[in-house]
């Protein structure tokens, strides 16, 4: 008698991770040691905008202890600069150097790099590195970036307008003119960070005889820095080896190449000995990729029954010094413009955006990517109309959602939605929350003079994107595909190899799942291998929501193939017809005839036990490489709803209770899907309530350490409650959407809506996030004036 | 983010302490519980030719009752006053401060004594001394004085402690019996220093006011002694009515400064609320 | 070199003894001097706790402590929790309750737990919250952990 195995995808599974993670047996990059390593630091400019007149580097060479020092200069002799070509028109790429090369465009920028025996001695030897500088004015912020009278950052562009692009549908102007009502706002979303709690870091080594190069890096996207590295260092792709094992944390903060990265590979190359960089986390606020600098000027306009006739968007991003590699410049605004309409059916749309240099940190990709804004504007612009027209705020959604009769949908922006939840995400988040109920304890609450409010936002995002869209539009680098190679051995266990990387999301559990059930072992029985080039066919990385899609859906293929080869030895090994045997309760069995079969382990030995064990002319083994591309993405849905209170006097918000309800399609792991909101909402929740990047007119980084850059404690953070709807992607194999993102997606816009509605009855606005204690209480106070 | 090269001592008594402090002439600092001072070390904001590190005299770890005050060597932690019976029960405002410094793992190692030198004006324990008119102990290499919490702190992490003087002893005088008091205390995140606090204390007799002692956390360069609010609760008694003239005193004495968190505008503004929400809350604890 | 000092102190139980310079950071001394790499380094301003340590049987960051300090002391790492090949009842329930994701400050979490549990051996999830806020996380939102703490505070109680 068999036991039967439970069906693992769907199931809540322990996490494979856990057990090292939990025991202090994680890999991360600070954990390696090889033998002869030295330690590097990094010399950082002080200025925002500067020209290099000159360096001087002895002081700090003649240190003991100290194995070099490379400048801007040294690297550029043995590197390439970082450039990120846009295949888009009005996209202008930016030179990247490394190491500052003749000018520095933001406080933090790399100048200089230092090898020694200790961080400590690299950084008593960075302090011995002189430069002169020649201040230039500084580029402060966009609106005198974009002054002709202001220096440009980079004389190839020309122009501190590094990106414009303008998506539009219909008639959008007529479409304003002629409606009922229209609302509008200037919206502003004020930079931030993801604040991984691991900062970043690398491993270099560089074998000299052979010439090929190791990077250990903590970063999400392995192979796309394998292959650009081939590029920029010369080096033949095949002699590049990037790992990333244990990454604490990623959120896109490590999805971007960095210069970091690529001084360590000169560096490690040049002394012919391991060089580890391990950033600490004052370089972590002043130089990872900041995001989500946005001021958003929109207006939307309805008929009498509140239907949406139009909506008219101008975007403007703060892009920082410098457009990144792979994603460019164009990213955070491009991206905001195609999800601004969100679920709504839009019929006329116009949205323009730029991205502007000025002398800050580059931006780059922070969970959401562009939508955090987009959802703050439209969502805020709807509960505006909701006010003038006097309807509820679920009710405008309601009437203005994408149905069920629409799918496929294309957006303005060109965008299609598949098929999504929208609708029943809202009905059931007013069930969970009871909104009758809730209204009911506001208007209790008001009564007594409490600032209750309660906000509602929903969203749709577009995940698992295959290569008929680049991930960021125009971007150097195809996106569309991951692979997968399911290996058995002769004893019956499984490898199962993915080009994807892991940071925190579960991967190793949630692909194991897949696999296992795919060729039916125990998931105790499958190893998962990521985020290492030399194992993995070829892949990019864990970013944009699309590892469980893309990865999933090559572990489906791949398993398929394996499955098929294993109902041809079984049925070689039953004496049956292959078509007769099938996969069942983790036994190949004759179908009808459950006692003839054979296990998988058998099945496995047979495969490499020689050819008197297997059909004739069957080739030996048992292994499968598949790559999957889903060509288009498939959309993922949430309404979250937040009830808050404003505590009248110090003006703090607390957030009272949280409710999520998201479809991200067929679920793998919940207990995962479920870590992934709680941990993207709380992000949220700090960017609306508490984060902010601050720079000062001299583009000094005030926000310099962990007390002033605040991200949300446990006691910040409220319960949530999560309920699921699951919409099986008519896209995607396996039917599994992305949904990483999620949280960060939707808090932000709930919260601001939430606030703004329990200040209703003093007729104020959220237009700026974070909205702080400080915030309010200049809004208060101007209201009462 | 590693400290520069410093000489480090690690005396075993104090008079050692301060004949290494008095050699390097103020380019020396001390090393007490170290959660201020290590921070400024990483990030290399403090660079002192020498670390004389105090964790090893012993004879500075205590508590004790005497004369009406109990006192404290400097060295003794936070976590200590945390848990510790005598600080329950006769400075029970010094034990609910203490709840708001940091966290529990910082008061493993934070100290009162180094909480107090180190005179971060949005600190609690500055406040607490303040509030309850303690007095510090200083020897340095010409003999011991006696410090009034008044005279210690001078502005933004400076006291008048001379560069060889070590903070040895903390006093602050018994809580009278039945007394109310409260710390009250806002900042962005659990943990996090005070944007703004109060500490207060209330000895009532019915309706009256026997006494009242109220100064701040984070609302100017020292700790301010709220003492004109004072004076209106001792002289108008604990209705409704005097605590909002208190709260608006209050906003008055303060000058705070702004910064990245909040403004003087909104600091102010905190004064009055949470001044009045101190004094609410020590009249709900006094007994009298 | 005249300017190193020597440290001996016991680790998970174990007897250690290492030489390092006065300034270095007792968190650096436990990765490289002691190979004991579990404990991280996130902040290096003893605000994000991910350092946590257990110092003569209290929780401390390690990151702004001198490893000359411990001289003498008794630490516990995340490393000396395991009890005879098995996950310690905190690291079990961590486990259960999806109380990690990436595992960077999940080390730091259940040293501070540990602390916390055993000076509020029953705390209510207002004071779990507070208990927690000492580490910071970016993953979980801190659903998880208080969940996993929750459930094992009563088996922590009980073993006392």
């Amino acid at each position: 008698m068999s036991v039967g195995l439970p069906r693992l995808v769907g199931a809540r599974v322990a996490r494979r991770e856990d057990p090292r993670l939990l025991t202090g047996q994680g890999s991360y990059v600070d954990d390696h040691r090889p033998a002869r390593m030295l330690y590097a630091a990094f010399l950082r400019s002080p200025h925002a905008h500067a020209r290099i007149r000159g360096l001087d580097v002895s002081a700090a060479l003649a240190l003991p202890g100290v194995a070099a020092v490379l400048t801007g200069e040294d690297i550029a002799r043995s590197s390439k600069p970082v450039r990120a070509a846009s295949k888009t028109p009005n996209v202008k790429t930016t030179s990247y150097p490394p190491l500052a090369l003749g000018k520095v465009r933001h406080v933090g920028e790399a100048v200089a790099m230092v090898a020694a025996e200790s961080r400590y001695v690299a950084e008593d030897a960075v302090e011995r590195i002189v430069v002169d500088y020649e201040p230039l004015p500084v580029v402060r912020d966009v609106e005198s970036a974009l002054d002709p009278a202001s220096p440009v950052l980079h004389d190839e562009a020309e122009t501190n307008l590094l990106v414009s692009r303008e998506f539009a549908r219909g008639d959008v102007d007529a479409a304003l003119a002629g409606a009922a009502v229209v609302v509008r706002e200037r919206f502003r979303f004020h930079r931030h960070t993801p604040v991984c709690m691991e900062n970043r870091g690398c491993l270099g080594e560089y074998a000299t005889a052979s010439g090929a190069l190791t990077l250990r890096s903590s970063a999400q996207c392995p192979g796309l820095v394998r292959d650009v590295l081939a590029d920029l260092l010369d080096i033949p792709e095949h002699l590049i080896r990037v790992i990333a094992n244990d990454v604490g944390g990623g959120f896109g903060a490590k999805a971007s190449l960095y210069p970091e990265e690529i001084a360590t590979c000169v560096m490690a190359r040049r002394l012919g000995r391991p060089v580890k960089w391990i950033g600490d986390r004052r370089e972590d606020l002043l130089a990872t990729t900041h995001a989500w600098d946005e001021i958003v000027d929109a207006e939307l306009g309805l008929d009498q029954d509140g239907a949406i006739v139009g909506l008219r968007a101008e975007v403007t991003v703060d892009v920082g010094g410098y457009s990144i590699y792979p994603w460019t410049a164009a990213i955070e605004p491009v991206q905001t413009i195609s999800f601004l309409p969100g679920p709504y059916r839009v019929p006329t749309y116009r949205g323009r955006t730029r991205g502007v240099a000025t002398n800050k940190a580059p931006l780059g990709p922070y969970r959401g990517v562009g939508r955090p804004p987009a959802v703050f504007v439209i969502e805020g612009l709807m509960d505006r109309a909701a006010r003038r027209l006097g309807l509820d705020p679920t009710e405008i959604r309601l009437r203005n959602f994408i149905r069920d009769e629409d799918f496929p949908y294309k957006s303005p922006s060109g965008v299609v939605w598949d098929r999504s939840s929208f609708t029943e995400s809202l009905r059931r988040a007013r069930e969970a929350l009871d909104y009758k109920a809730a209204r009911d304890e506001q208007a209790r609450a008001r009564g007594a003079g409490r600032w209750v409010g309660i906000g509602i936002a929903s969203y749709v995002e577009l995940t698992g994107i295959g290569s008929a869209i680049p991930v960021s539009p125009g971007m150097p680098v195809s996106t569309g595909t991951e692979a997968a190679t399911i290996r058995f051995d002769p004893a019956g266990k499984v490898t199962a190899v993915f080009g994807v990387a892991s940071h925190g999301q579960g991967l190793e559990t949630t692909l194991a799942q897949i696999v296992a059930d795919e060729v039916g072992v125990p998931i105790e029985d499958v190893r998962v291998v990521h985020g290492d080039t030399d194992a993995s066919p070829y892949g990019t990385g864990t970013y944009a929501s699309r590892s469980l899609v893309l990865a999933g859906g090559a572990a489906i293929l791949a398993g398929r193939s394996v499955r098929e080869k294993m109902l041809v030895i079984a049925g070689h090994l039953l004496e049956a017809d292959p078509a007769d045997v099938a996969l069942a309760d983790g036994r190949y069995a004759v179908r009808g005839m459950p006692d003839r079969s054979v296990t998988v382990r058998q099945i496995a030995r047979a495969a490499y036990g020689g050819a008197k064990q297997l059909p004739k002319g069957l080739e030996p083994g048992l292994e499968a490489t598949r790559f999957y591309d889903p060509y288009y993405g498939t959309a993922s849905n949430a309404t979250h709803a937040a009830m808050i209170e404003i505590d009248r006097a110090t003006l703090e918000v607390k957030t009272l209770r949280y409710v999520v309800v998201e479809d991200c399609g067929r679920m793998v792991n919940p207990l995962i899907v479920d870590g992934q909101v709680h941990g993207g909402v709380a992000q949220g929740i700090g960017a609306a309530l508490l984060e902010e990047i601050v720079y000062d007119d001299q583009g000094q980084l005030l926000s310099g350490t962990l007390m002033d850059y605040v991200v949300p404690s446990a006691c910040e953070i409220p319960t949530m409650e999560v309920h699921h709807v699951e919409t099986p992607s008519p896209v995607a194999l396996g039917g599994f959407r992305g949904m990483g993102e999620g949280g960060t997606i939707g808090a932000p816009a709930a919260i601001a809506n939430a606030v703004a509605d329990a200040l209703a009855p003093l007729q104020i606005e959220i237009a700026e996030l974070p909205v702080t204690p400080e915030r309010l209480f200049r809004l208060i106070g101007k209201a009462r004036a | 983010m590693k400290p520069p090269k410093f000489e480090y001592h690690a005396p075993k008594n104090l008079e050692d302490a301060i004949a290494a402090l008095g050699r390097y002439g103020g380019d020396a600092k001390v090393l007490a519980g170290g959660q201020s001072l290590m921070p400024l070390l990483n990030f290399r904001l403090a660079r002192p030719a020498a670390l004389v590190d105090l964790n090893r005299v012993a004879s500075l770890a205590y508590i004790r009752e005497q004369d009406g005050q109990v006192r404290f060597g400097a060295m003794t932690r936070q976590r200590t006053i945390e848990f510790s019976p005598v600080v329950a029960e006769r400075l029970p405002l010094l034990k609910e401060a203490t709840r708001w410094v940091g966290h529990l793992p910082i008061r493993t190692r934070g100290t009162i004594g180094g909480s107090i030198a180190h005179a971060d004006p949005s600190a609690e324990y500055p406040a607490v001394l303040a509030a309850l008119e303690g007095e510090v102990v200083a020897r340095g290499l010409e003999g011991e004085r006696v410090i009034r919490a008044a005279e210690l702190f001078q502005t933004y992490l400076t006291t008048n402690l001379a560069p060889d003087e070590i903070l040895t002893e903390v006093r602050l005088p018994v809580m009278p019996a039945g007394a109310g008091y409260a710390l009250e205390e806002f900042s962005r995140r659990h943990g996090d220093f005070a944007i703004i606090g109060i500490a207060a204390v209330v000895v009532r007799s019915g309706q009256r006011c026997t006494m009242a002692r109220l100064a701040t956390a984070g609302a100017g360069p020292v700790p301010v002694r709220l003492r004109a609010a004072e004076q209106i609760l001792e002289r108008e008694g604990l209705g409704e009515a005097a605590l909002d003239a208190a709260a608006r005193k209050a906003t008055e004495l303060v000058d705070p400064d702004a910064d990245i968190h909040a403004s003087a505008d909104y600091r102010r503004h905190l004064t009055g609320v949470l001044t009045k929400r101190a004094l609410m809350r020590a009249i709900g604890v006094a007994r009298g | 070199m005249a300017d190193l000092v020597t440290v001996r102190l016991k680790v998970n139980g174990v007897e250690h003894e290492g030489r390092c310079e006065p300034r270095k950071l007792l968190v650096d001394f436990i990765r490289e001097d002691l190979a004991l790499t579990g404990t991280h380094v996130g902040c290096e301003h003893g605000i994000c706790g991910a350092c946590t340590i257990l110092f003569n049987g209290e929780a401390a960051r390690s990151c702004i402590m001198l490893a000359v300090q411990a001289e003498g002391a008794e630490l516990v790492t995340v490393e000396g929790l395991m009890r005879d090949g098995k996950l310690h009842p905190l690291q079990e329930a961590f486990r259960e309750h999806h109380g990690l994701q990436c595992g960077f400050c999940t080390p730091g979490m259940l040293m501070t737990a540990l602390d916390f549990l055993r000076t509020n051996p029953a705390p209510s999830e207002r004071e779990i919250r507070e208990g927690i806020s000492a580490v910071l996380c970016r993953c979980t939102g801190y659903q998880g952990i208080v969940n996993a703490v929750r459930a094992a505070a009563p088996v922590l109680a009980a073993e006392r």
